[in-house]
């Protein structure tokens, strides 16, 4: 298979601490590829590695492809466009006089500035000075920015920060569009697991500058089961049956926590323990949060 | 596209007005014999003025031109669709050319000068030459020097800084002639290049312009510092780790 981004064992070392390590990337055609790590992870690093703004201290990239080289860097970049941590602009010149020199620089027809200045909603803002634009209309501009030339691969690192919670929506529904509208594919890095769920059908998380998982979101969250959790008021003798049983269980505060079975089991089991005397006052199905995934793939707990 | 707003224009424009009045205040000031002699005198003076201001003027104007992508962290975006060689030359290429239309209004400047006071002894052709070698070649110099600060520091104080510092250091090349440390800082070559000097008689208070030889084993050595300038500073920026 052909993949839009296919790294191997890239590599970063700052001094004698590696950033990213070994991570071997692999980005199919049309999809939204979510890259997912904690704050300092080695998100951006890798990105920029990708894009040729950071020189890797191993690895190869290939994008399209082709191996990316200080030769074709410029040719094979022609087809993408990114946004990479926080937008970039010049304050001095209006939305429009600014996407007019990205245009100049791809060489793409001045008309299309009028449909991505319409595809992120900034058509009446385009002649105010973008040092006077809010950051949200600022990272809009910067999406615009990347969108100009129709590129087939788009790379966007954090895309929704600092925006408001009506801008983080807009942005995830924007993002999420772009393949089926436009047969782009997109890269796009969070340290936010629910913001993933929303927009991404792929997700690499990374985690120290290793990628730990890679693969479809669907695969992920079939990781997750779901378990039944019961509380009761006679923990000792609730233990005891299911000792007896030999049931799997886990005791959580003054929960147990069982693992997922069908609706019948469920009621078996209740009427079983109630009428032994466990004392049941609450019962629920748990689902699997990614964060638990995400926690049990780290074995630690990180400021998501 | 990008220079539109920033009043690089305005800068240049008033550096050349502030050279203008100074010049004008100068010669109008100067006795029948300097005005005679007024291509020499002009020489002379717009040497000593380009040596005081055009190092902070060139500071001024690579700022100008490179504060708009540090400030707007425009840089990660051009690298991703131009090579960082060429976004360095263009840079570099545009500052150069706003130094071009400096130099043309000093010989515009010289020409009003010489039209309305009406110097006496006849221009000697070759000293415009002299005079654009002295005066554009270590500007261009001092502007690689520039752009390359400008690049690197986020903060415009460092290299405005650098700029003032170059100006004072080339005021003082022209009271040291002899002293060779001013072949080592850029700054110091808008002197050692100069073409005019004169005599000072203090009883009959005559001042008498004659040609110095054209220095150009000094010409040779600032354009190599130039070349090997422009090699290093572009080196820094393409291959700097990260942008």
């Amino acid at each position: 298979m052909k993949y839009m981004i296919e790294t191997e064992g890239l590599a970063k070392k700052y001094g004698d601490k590696y950033s990213v390590r070994k991570c071997s990337l692999r980005i199919r055609p049309g999809c939204v590829y979510g890259f997912l790590g904690p704050n300092g992870a080695g998100k951006s690093t890798t990105m920029k590695m990708i894009l040729g703004l950071v020189r890797p201290t191993a690895g190869k990239i290939r994008i399209f492809g082709s191996e990316v080289t200080d030769r074709n860097r410029i040719e094979i970049l022609k087809d993408t466009g990114s946004l990479i941590e926080s937008p970039s602009y010049y304050g001095h010149l209006n939305g429009r006089e600014n996407l007019e020199i990205i245009q100049t620089l791809k060489g793409v027809p001045r008309e299309e500035i009028d449909e991505v200045l319409q595809i992120v909603r900034l058509e009446g803002q385009q002649k105010k000075k973008v040092r006077e634009y809010s950051l949200g209309m600022k990272q809009r501009l910067g999406l615009a920015a990347a969108l100009l030339g129709r590129p087939k691969l788009l790379l966007l690192d954090e895309p929704t920060n600092g925006l408001d919670p009506a801008g983080i929506q807009e942005m995830r529904d924007l993002i999420s569009d772009l393949p089926k509208h436009y047969g782009m594919t997109v890269m796009v890095s969070s340290h936010l697991l629910s913001e993933m769920d929303q927009m991404a059908t792929d997700v690499g998380i990374i985690d120290k500058g290793k990628m730990i998982y890679q693969g479809s979101l669907e695969k992920l969250h079939e990781q997750a089961k779901s378990s039944l959790r019961v509380r009761v008021l006679n923990q000792g003798t609730a233990a005891r049956i299911l000792d007896e049983h030999r049931e799997k269980y886990r005791i959580e505060g003054t929960d147990l926590l069982l693992p997922e079975r069908s609706e019948r089991e469920v009621a078996d089991m209740v009427a079983f323990l109630a009428g032994q005397g466990a004392q049941i006052t609450h019962v629920e199905i748990q689902q699997k949060s990614l964060e638990d995934i995400f926690l049990a793939l780290t074995g630690r707990q990180v400021s998501l | 596209m990008k220079v539109r707003r920033r009043k690089i224009g305005l800068l240049v424009g008033a550096f050349i007005l502030l050279i203008f009045v100074w010049v004008t205040w100068a010669m109008g000031d100067a006795s029948e014999d300097r005005i005679y002699d007024g291509w020499r005198e002009c020489f002379l003076q717009l040497g000593l003025v380009n040596t005081i201001l055009l190092p902070t003027m060139t500071a001024m104007l690579a700022s100008r031109l490179c504060d708009a992508e540090v400030k707007g962290s425009t840089l990660k975006l051009l690298c991703t669709m131009e090579k960082k060689g060429r976004l360095f030359d263009l840079k570099l290429l545009t500052g150069a050319v706003y130094l071009l239309f400096f130099m043309a209004a000093e010989y515009v400047m010289m020409a009003v000068l010489s039209l309305t006071l009406g110097f006496g002894r006849p221009l000697e052709g070759v000293h415009l030459l002299y005079f654009f070698l002295e005066n554009y070649t270590c500007s261009i110099a001092i502007l690689i020097l520039q752009q390359v600060l400008s690049f690197f520091y986020e903060n415009q104080i460092i290299p405005l800084a650098a700029g003032l510092f170059g100006s004072f250091v080339g005021l003082f090349s022209w009271f040291f002639p002899g002293n060779v440390f001013f072949y080592l800082v850029v700054w110091g070559y808008y002197a050692k290049l100069g073409f005019i000097n004169y005599t000072w008689d203090e009883t009959t208070r005559i001042m008498t312009y004659y040609n110095v030889p054209f220095n150009l084993p000094g010409f040779l050595l600032l354009l190599a510092a130039l070349i090997a300038g422009y090699v290093a500073g572009k080196y820094l920026f393409v291959t700097r780790k990260e942008i």
